[in-house]
């Protein structure tokens, strides 16, 4: 199960597993994109491959329009998926924010 | 071993979670590990879907422990053989603009798996991978 949701100032939320069987549905939702985007992560449980190939086709036409891709509050295991596949030196990833430590 | 048949349709890719999240609770293993099994096995089964729609209409998945590895094992029936321990590398430091979007799930798996094996038989791909949990 996978949503993208409004987010903060223009943004978006990516919810749930972007698995192959979601990829259309959200290539659909993100080409209706014409702005820099922040996309938060931190519902994000999962990506394949066929997630990071919507990600990556939408950083193309953005970038190619001039605009920026940014995501914010990736989870470890998600940051990982980037890195090997080289996606972390393309694209901006900002990692989620550790807990807040006990008082 | 633990085997199950499933549709050759990304729209199975739900029960095959379910069953990899069923095979690490009755093995006792932390749903943590699920992350990277899914993954591995999504990324096989999808490629069997996209390149062999003529196959037979369901492709068998079975799970086994064997010491500190899970072994996942995917057979595919009636089809042309494919071995993806041959396919070509992923150049990631190569520009994204120069880049195809494919290829990359291949790339993830080689990356995760600690070995991956094909054989081809009777018109049959069996693709054998093993990924070891962490502690």
């Amino acid at each position: 199960m996978f949503e993208i949701r409004p987010g903060d100032e223009g943004g978006l939320r990516l919810v749930g597993r972007l698995d192959a069987s979601e990829a259309e549905g959200a290539m659909d939702v993100l080409l209706k994109v014409d702005h820099p985007l922040v996309a938060d992560c931190s519902e994000l449980d999962y990506i394949s491959s066929a997630g990071l190939g919507v990600i990556m086709e939408t950083y193309k036409r953005l970038h190619a329009r001039g605009f920026g891709l940014r995501l914010v509050n990736v989870s470890p295991h998600i940051r990982n998926i980037f890195r090997y596949v080289g996606l972390d030196r393309v694209i901006e990833i900002d990692q989620a924010s550790p807990p807040h430590p006990n008082p | 071993m633990s085997e199950r048949r499933f549709g050759r349709t990304f729209g199975s890719l739900e029960s095959i979670f379910g069953f990899v999240a069923e095979f690490l609770e009755a093995n006792g293993l932390p749903a943590s590990a699920a992350y990277e099994l899914d993954l591995v096995i999504e990324e096989l089964f999808t490629n069997m879907v996209k390149y062999h729609p003529q196959g037979a209409p369901e492709i068998e998945i079975g799970l086994t422990r064997l010491g500190p590895d899970v072994v996942a094992v995917l057979r595919d029936f009636d089809v042309e053989p494919f071995d993806p321990t041959r396919a070509p590398q992923v150049d990631t430091a190569r520009p994204l603009g120069e880049r195809p979007t494919g290829g990359l799930g291949l790339h993830l798996v080689r990356r995760i798996a600690r070995d991956l094996r094909y054989d081809y038989r009777d018109r049959s791909s069996t693709i054998t991978v093993a990924l070891r949990l962490e502690p």
